[in-house]
């Protein structure tokens, strides 16, 4: 104990120490006996030397910190001691009223708050991180350059486009005009064909090369697929209040192509029906009785004595040509040459007298040729009002509308009206070439479904 | 044998085409995308003459398209912004799977002020997707594009001149009528059909403004309207009212592509025809006082926003003049010296500019009041476009300038069998007399359009006779009015027996005219006349032979000259027949009896007639024998 004793002494001995608790000093009378222990060791140092006194110290330190902001030792006279005249009742009540008439009940702080209060005179720690900045070093060095860009007179992009628009606010055009869609109800229009377009100031050999120049349109694109109206004005049996027998004549046309359809139905039905036969009474017997019967075998040499007989293939054993033969041969073969040459010729003088004929067989095939050419063309032009095949599927036309005499309406409010325009529209820019005809695409599924039985369902049965 | 041997299909059609699939990998684009660049930029698909050469050996029927159209698409800057847009999407996409909203707020933002560089500016159509919410694009995934039309492509590539666009209006009118009625469903943007309506009624009012509505014909399909703009006849026809159902086989998606392009179009020819006229655009009411009376009631009726485009729409007042309207003077065709048949055709031209002009002030002067049962707008469109003065109930629509307690009214339009308040100063009418009036070009008696009565067929004026066709009978009598003979009917409850005296003078004058068109055409009856006058002759001769010779005084016998230059017309047809060649004179019979024949049907039609008419008045007899 002897350290703690000598410390004790020293904490004792510092001049001008005042401890704030009195019992400092006094417990230097209890003194243990000292107990031997080896030292050379760090851990005894620690745990066999006494430090409390040490501690106690400082620990009283702290206190006259905490309480009066200071070390006594080191206040003034003044701030620890006064002089009592005796007239601080006055004072006080001098100080009071006003007080209490400016602070209301409320101003009363409650009592918890006051215990919450820190009752330290040493201030709180600051915590630092919270007055840190982060990436302060690069927020100062971005600034730092850009005070220097602008002692330079470079403005950042986003002050040149501020001031950009200004400018153009304050000279009436608006800088960025925004793009209104096509389908705006509030668009507007203005004179399309004679707008003066702007004439092209860039060079054209620039525009080209850069590709910014427009192909021009071909006019090839400007004509129509078909030479169909636009419009095709229903038959005037499709009025309202048709004329009978217009009306008459419209339902005999949907009636014809109800028929035709009707019977390219059938057709299709017939030739697709299977031949099976029904048993009847004859062929079931049949059946019970075959092999029962012997029948007559067919022959089947007689097939083949006929292809024998048809058969008249060149025989296959010809006997070779005499000399004398082939030299007649020839002879003939001269003989029939020149005869034709001999006839030709004939021919060709006897032309002469044919003239008439010939002129008149020559106008007629030009006739012919003729109306063969207008037939063409005719074929041609009613080909053009023809809708294409343009696609997987062929345009059909669609059926009639039609309104049955009893199902005619009086009088325009009781109308009901037939088929469907948007259809009829679709259906029209089909007909004219315009669209390819298409379906609607059909649901497929990725998938096959997968049918299980519930557990539950399989119990019950 | 020198030179190389020729590869297959790598000449000719077999390179002039290009299939869709091809196509479309060329220009790198979707299905869908390719669809519409091809309707925007009026690309067709083509039939080639020989297909096995061009599908190379294949007989499989395919798209195909020129190659040149599609190397044309392929320099189109809009094909770029195709792609772009494609890839925003696609962008957009992600960022919404990836729950990146701050990403979807830029995009989106990005893609909405998409700025057109200033070299590029006006060069190339700008894409933008204003409206384009978080629903859309779930609705329409990557369908939705609002691409911008570029006009001036509009107006010197597919449209050279305003005549063509004028002459492809037909099909932008139909369409826009037709979206203007849809229902404000998901079927299309709602936008869409605002605009469409807005369209629609701008020309609606431009026609009005013109008087330029020739023929209206009432179908079980919709309302087909004719109108002569500029020269040029323009067809459109107009749905009824509330009669939607939305058919399953039609392709929205490019019904709504040609809406877009259409609108396009008709926009700037409305325009421009406003021009025209010096109305202004968009178009403005006239007579701002008038309309100030009337807002009290207006407040019911619409938003403030769109109480002015209601009013336009109730087609009841005239539009607003750049210039103010000055009494128009009657533009008189100039008169040339002509001969023959220029001054038939001149003489003809004549006669239709006055027809047309009296058509067009065919209701001048009449007020008409409209119950609220008869379709309202496009009687209010038909009226004023003849001059008329319209009205209707005010809780019935916006709009309405006069009551029906209005003195002054002449026509009360009615569709239903009775009305208890009738006043006495005014026709009870049905809507059918406006629109036959209009067709027949003439105001037309009333009597047969009273209220409950039969109505008489209501025919349609797109069609025309030729020679010998059948014409039913209410044609004949309306051509009969409009020649301005006498009316037949004079009181609509006729007697049966008045009925029945004017079914035979009906018939009467079918026959006379048949009579007169086979003097026209059939020569058999020249020659029974030759025969006649040559057995006179002969009389004459065996009266010459009777011996108690008498000179007696010559009467001066009236020389008819019509008879006279018809025989000497019909002589000289005689002579030019026997004169004919063979063949001539074959194809001439064949003509002849191919007139004939349609003469023999057409009366074959109106016996038949004759027979129906009747015995459906035997019907009626029996019924009131029975009543």
């Amino acid at each position: 104990m002897a350290a703690a004793w000598r410390h004790k002494r020293v904490a004792a001995s510092q001049p001008g120490f005042l401890p704030l608790k009195s019992n400092l000093g006094g417990d230097s009378s209890n003194v243990k006996r000292r107990k031997r222990v080896n030292k050379n060791k760090k851990k005894s140092w620690n745990k066999f030397s006494d430090i409390q006194d040490v501690e106690e110290f400082l620990e009283d330190v702290r206190l006259q910190e905490r309480t009066t902001g200071g070390l006594i030792a080191e206040k003034t006279d003044d701030s620890l001691f006064f002089v009592d005249t005796g007239d601080k009742d006055e004072k006080d009540k001098d100080a009071q009223p006003e007080t209490t008439v400016k602070k209301g009940k409320h101003s009363k702080p409650l009592r918890i708050d006051l215990i919450l209060q820190p009752d330290s005179h040493i201030p709180a720690p600051k915590n630092v991180l919270a007055f840190q900045q982060p990436n302060a070093k690069k927020q100062r060095r971005t600034s730092d350059r850009a005070a220097k860009l602008a002692s330079m007179g470079i403005l950042p992009r986003r002050e040149k486009l501020l001031q950009l628009r200004r400018a153009a606010a304050a000279s009436g055009v608006s800088a960025k005009k925004r793009a209104v869609a096509n389908n705006n109800p509030d668009r507007t229009f203005y004179d399309l064909w004679t707008a003066e377009t702007a004439p092209e100031t860039a060079d054209p050999y620039y525009l080209e090369q850069t590709k910014k120049k427009l192909v021009k349109r071909p006019d090839r694109l400007n004509e129509k697929p078909s030479v169909l109206p636009a419009i095709e004005v229903i038959a005037p049996g499709g009025s309202y209040n048709p004329d009978f027998f217009s009306h008459q004549d419209l339902l005999r046309k949907a009636h014809e192509v109800e028929v035709k359809k009707i019977k390219a139905e059938e057709k299709l039905a017939r030739q697709l029906a299977v031949n099976e036969d029904v048993a009847t009474e004859e062929t079931t017997f049949k059946e019970q009785v075959e092999g029962l019967i012997e029948e007559e075998e067919i022959e089947p040499e007689e097939p083949e004595g006929d292809t024998e007989g048809t058969v008249t293939g060149p025989t296959a054993t010809q006997e070779k040509k005499t000399e004398k033969q082939r030299k007649k041969e020839k002879a003939k073969r001269i003989k029939e040459l020149q005869r034709k040459a001999e006839r030709q010729v004939i021919d060709k003088r006897q032309q002469l007298f044919q003239l008439r004929s010939i002129s008149a067989d020559l106008k007629k095939q030009e006739q012919r040729t003729k109306m063969r050419q207008a037939q063409r063309k005719a074929q041609q032009e009613a080909q053009k009002s023809m809708p294409r095949r343009l696609g997987k599927l062929k345009f059909q036309d669609p059926d009639l509308d039609v309104q049955l005499s009893n199902e005619l309406a009086g009088s325009l409010r009781s109308l009901k009206p037939e088929g469907s325009i948007l259809k009829d529209r679709f259906l029209s820019l089909q007909k004219r070439n315009i669209i390819e005809p298409r379906d609607r695409a059909k649901f497929k599924r990725k998938y096959k479904l997968k049918f299980s039985e519930k557990r539950a369902f399989r119990e019950i049965q | 044998m020198g030179g190389l041997q020729k590869k297959k299909y790598e000449s000719g059609s077999a390179t002039n085409y290009i299939s869709r699939n091809k196509a479309r990998k060329k220009l790198s684009l979707s299905l869908a995308d390719f669809r519409r660049l091809c309707i925007l930029k009026g690309i067709y698909p083509h039939e080639p003459k020989h297909k096995k050469k061009v599908n190379k050996g294949s007989t499989a029927p395919r798209t195909f398209y020129l190659l040149k159209d599609i190397r044309f698409l392929l320099h189109e800057p809009i094909v770029g912004k195709f792609r772009e847009y494609k890839i925003f999407v696609r962008k957009l996409r992600t960022a919404y799977g990836k729950a990146e909203w701050g990403a979807v707020g830029r995009l989106k933002r990005e893609q909405a002020f998409v700025q057109i560089g200033p070299h590029h500016q006006g060069e190339f159509t700008c894409f933008e997707s204003s409206g384009f919410s978080s629903r859309s694009f779930i609705l329409w995934g990557c369908h939705v594009m609002n691409e911008r039309l570029k006009p001036e492509n509009l107006s010197d590539k597919r449209y050279p001149t305003f005549i063509d666009a004028l002459r492809d209006v037909d099909d932008a009118l139909s369409m826009c009528f037709l979206f203007s009625t849809f229902a404000r469903t998901g079927k299309c943007h709602v936008q869409t059909i605002q605009l469409c309506r807005r369209l629609s009624v701008e020309w609606m009012n431009y026609i009005i403004a013109s008087r330029s509505l020739r023929k209206v014909f009432l179908s079980i399909k919709g309302m087909y309207y004719q109108a002569e703009v500029l020269g040029q006849t323009v067809t459109w026809i107009v749905p009824y009212q509330f009669a939607h159902d939305h058919p399953t086989d039609v392709d929205y998606r490019v019904m709504a592509t040609f809406t877009e392009l259409y609108t396009t179009l008709l926009g700037f020819v409305n325009f421009r025809l406003y021009q025209t006229l010096n109305l202004v655009y968009p178009p403005k009411l006239d007579g701002q006082g008038e309309l100030s009376l009337k807002s009290e009631c207006e407040e019911d009726y619409a938003l403030e926003s769109e109480s002015y485009s209601e009013k336009l729409s109730a087609l009841s007042a005239s539009l607003a003049r750049t210039v103010p309207s000055v009494e128009e003077e009657e533009a008189e065709l100039d008169h040339f010296p002509a001969e023959g048949e220029d001054l038939e055709k001149m003489e003809a031209r004549e006669k239709i500019e006055l027809e047309q002009n009296k058509q067009k002030k065919l209701f001048e002067g009449l007020k008409f009041f409209l119950n609220r049962e008869v379709p309202r707008e496009s009687l209010a469109f038909v009226i004023r476009c003849l001059g008329g003065q319209v009205s209707w109930d005010k809780s019935l629509c916006i709009g309405s300038t006069y009551d029906e307690t209005d003195e002054t009214i002449t026509h009360h339009i009615v569709d239903r069998p009775s009305i208890e308040k009738q006043y006495i100063n005014r026709y009870y009418i049905q809507p059918q007399w406006v629109y036959d009036c209009v067709n027949a070009k003439m105001l037309l008696p009333v009597e047969e359009y009273f209220l409950g009565v039969t109505l008489p067929p209501h025919l349609s004026p797109f069609v025309e006779e030729s020679e010998g066709d059948y014409v039913p009978p209410e044609k004949l009598k309306l051509m009969a009015l409009q020649r301005g003979e006498k009316p037949l009917f004079t009181e609509a409850a006729a007697e049966e027996e008045e009925e029945e005296e004017e079914g035979d003078e009906d018939e009467e004058e079918e026959e006379d005219e048949d009579d007169e068109d086979e003097d026209d055409q059939s020569e058999e009856e020249d020659e029974a006349e030759d025969e006649e006058n040559l057995a006179e002759m002969e009389a004459k001769r065996a009266q010459g032979k009777r011996l108690p010779v008498k000179v007696t005084p010559g009467k001066v016998k009236p020389e008819n000259r019509m008879r006279t230059e018809q025989e000497e017309k019909a002589e000289e047809k005689r002579l030019a027949i026997m004169m004919m060649k063979k063949r001539e004179k074959y194809l001439y019979d064949k003509i002849m009896f191919g007139k004939k024949r349609n003469v023999r049907e057409a009366n074959k039609l109106a016996a038949k007639r004759k027979a129906h008419d009747d015995a459906s008045k035997a019907d009626k007899k029996k019924k009131k024998k029975k009543c």
